[in-house]
């Protein structure tokens, strides 16, 4: 295969516009993710959400007609799978890790029931994709405007509302009793910061998050909806996490790593010619995935856990005075 | 909690009281999540005291319907024992699906290249790769986890995705069946097959999986390892401070948990498939989580939980056959059983 195809200066800059444009979902995910960590809470429901996100939009989007609605439908679903984790973890406190793994088995059930019940059989139902959008001036700024200037509505929603997040949670009362609870539930709760009540919203926060991300994944890039369209995005976002110390712009820079490796096995299969073609196209397919663990590991082993949320995990109980 | 009271807790087996709340609290959430199957069946335009009897019909009417669901229940087991023990001591494997391809691989290998002529002892070098190679897979998540606390959760999954793929590519290119144009790996030598009961046509390990069930009973409540298991999965720190070295159990859990899902790939590969196919596994490994939740980590537990979802899932088929409902509300079902689990032992424990 040409690999100038892939590496040459104009492909080149394709692969970078599709990079940032695939890192959206995993980033969007990643930083509610980020969210609902630093406020203590392990949510491993993240795939789960942004699948259902996904097929909510997808669906809102083919009958309805329109991406604005179909994109509320996901951030909705989000939400409302946001809602179900934080009932489980912090009102009724049962074990996080399996909270969020029979979230994601619900989604994975419930979408594939859903949509087979509605397109089963039949032709695979698309979306009309949306019209990117040049943003004037910026887009012709030589490299860096067709890369970051020249996409769709959806983008520049996610990037508005991943930095938006960021600034909640370095710039507001609400991201310090975020830190606060996941550092230090019991100091928070002495000051009058309600533990489960700032859980409850940080867990809405990111499930809202993760719907989005579906919603941009199937309306701002694949235009289809079909099982287990999410790829374990979720999971790789919980990893950026890991990977990006819980600091919200650690993680989108995961993020874009993760959407470059996805964009270039994408471009690697097409190229080379798929199935039939030499080049072991499985060893890029599995390039994102192993990319990911390797940083994530390699930030683990290099810097230690300091940065995690002392009370990651760890349900909150009030001290009773008898 | 100090290290005696815990200790006290585990030696002294729980109440039959106890036991009995979160038997029922199983049972509980298997009628509702029925109930749930059920309205989704509605949903779907159908009836469901006739979906749900074709169901039945379809898993239990015909010695065919019961083996092949006893074919879906020995994977289901197998991994479910392993799941079991692994989250008995807090240690989140959910890659069982991985390590069930990386079992499945090194089982395929052997049986395919081994020369022709050791009889029934190339199957056992085919399991054993199987299982080491499973074993294998989930050591790297044990050793990272142990070793350097890299959340077990992450690798695992996340290393099931390169498992399938490394799978994918060996069927696609070095192993594929001579002018097969899709996905199709070469074919087992027929001396590696395993036997299948008569009638029934159920291959032979469903032997190994039902004495792999008071196994690992025996394991987890009469041995020192089952006991440090048990002890570090209570409390962690009381563990540690009795001397219990946490590193070495979980890098233990995952072995056992990796290699039975290795094993359970390896019995794909040899009684069902008889050929290197990716179509081995219908999920096993993460509808294994489900059993060994549902089975409340307990190897009786998960013998039952298995067999209700193997007969959930190969009745499915008749029934989607039949009442024209969707496969998928039976792959719907066992999600919902965990979050009503979750609920209903709350509920039965109080608060």
């Amino acid at each position: 295969m040409d690999w100038s195809e892939v590496f040459g200066p104009d492909a080149l800059v394709v692969l970078l516009s599709t990079s940032v444009a695939f890192a959206m979902p995993t980033a969007l995910a990643a930083v509610g993710e980020t969210v609902a960590e630093r406020a203590g809470v392990l949510n491993l429901g993240l795939e789960g959400m942004l699948l259902s996100g996904a097929l909510a939009s997808f669906l809102v989007a083919y009958y309805v007609g329109s991406v604005a609605l179909g994109t509320l439908a996901g951030v909705a679903i989000g939400v409302g799978l946001g809602a179900l984790m934080a009932f489980l973890s912090v009102t009724l406190k049962t074990e996080q890790i399996i909270n969020g793994i029979a979230i994601v088995l619900v989604a994975q059930g419930i979408t594939i029931f859903a949509f087979e019940k509605l397109f089963g059989g039949g032709d695979q139902p698309t979306v009309a994709g949306i019209p990117d959008i040049d943003v004037p001036l910026l887009h012709s700024i030589p490299g860096v405007g067709p890369v970051l200037f020249e996409q769709n509505a959806l983008f520049y929603v996610s990037v508005a509302v991943a930095l938006g997040v960021c600034l909640l949670l370095f710039r507001t009362r609400f991201g310090l009793s975020v830190s606060a609870v996941g550092e230090s539930p019991a100091a928070a709760e002495a000051m009058a910061v309600s533990v489960a009540r700032t859980r409850w919203l940080a867990l809405l926060v990111c499930g809202g998050m993760a719907g989005l991300g579906g919603a941009v994944l199937v309306l701002g890039q694949l235009n289809v909806f079909e099982e287990d369209v999410s790829g374990g995005r979720g999971w790789i976002a919980i990893a950026l996490v890991i990977f990006g110390r819980w600091n919200p712009l650690f993680v989108l820079g995961g993020a874009f790593l993760f959407g470059f490796t996805d964009a270039l096995q994408i471009r690697v299969q097409a190229v080379s010619g798929g199935i039939a073609s030499t080049v072991p196209t499985e060893i890029f397919g599995a390039l994102p995935y192993a990319v990911t663990l390797i940083v994530m590991v390699a930030a683990t082993v290099w810097a230690g856990r300091d940065a995690q949320p002392a009370a990651l995990g760890v349900p909150f109980r009030k001290e009773v005075s008898a | 909690m100090s290290v005696s009271q815990a200790t006290a807790r585990i030696i002294a087996p729980p109440q039959l009281s106890r036991r009995l709340r979160s038997l029922l609290a199983s049972a509980g959430a298997v009628l509702l999540s029925l109930v749930v199957g059920g309205l989704l069946i509605v949903i779907a335009g159908g009836d469901p005291v006739d979906a749900y009897r074709a169901l039945l019909d379809g898993a239990l009417g015909t010695p065919y319907g019961i083996g092949q669901m006893l074919v879906l229940a020995i994977p289901l087991i197998i991994i479910g024992l392993g799941l079991a023990l692994a989250f008995r001591g807090r240690v989140y494997n959910i890659g069982a699906e991985g390590q069930l391809f990386m079992g499945a691989l090194a089982s395929g290998v052997v049986a395919i290249l081994l020369p022709a002529g050791f009889g029934p002892l190339l199957i056992g070098a085919a399991i054993v790769a199987g299982v080491l190679v499973g074993a294998g897979w989930g050591a790297i998540v044990g050793v990272l986890r142990a070793r350097w606390g890299v959340n077990e959760v992450i690798t695992s999954l996340l290393l099931n995705f390169v498992a399938i793929l490394i799978f994918t590519y060996i069927v696609r290119r070095p192993l594929r069946a001579p002018g097969s144009p899709d996905l199709q790996g070469r074919a087992i030598q027929p001396e590696a097959a395993l036997p299948a009961l008569p009638d029934l046509a159920v291959h032979i390990g469903l032997f190994l999986a039902l004495a792999l069930v008071p196994l690992a009973a025996y394991v987890m409540a009469r041995t020192p390892f089952g006991f440090r298991v048990r002890m570090q999965g209570f409390n962690a720190e009381a563990a540690q401070t009795a001397g219990v070295r946490s590193g070495r159990i979980i890098i233990g859990l995952m072995l056992i948990s990796g290699g039975l899902a290795g094993l359970a790939g390896s019995l794909q590969i040899l009684g069902v498939a008889e050929r290197l196919d990716p179509g081995i596994s219908q999920g096993y490994g993460f509808t294994a989580i489900v059993v060994a939740l549902l089975g409340r980590l307990n190897a009786i537990g998960v013998l039952l939980a298995a067999l209700l979802i193997a007969l959930l899932q190969s009745g499915g088929q008749a029934m989607s056959v039949i009442e024209g409902v969707p496969y998928a509300i039976v792959i719907a079902i066992p999600g919902v059983f965990v979050v009503f689990l979750l609920i209903a032992d709350r509920l039965a424990r109080g608060h």
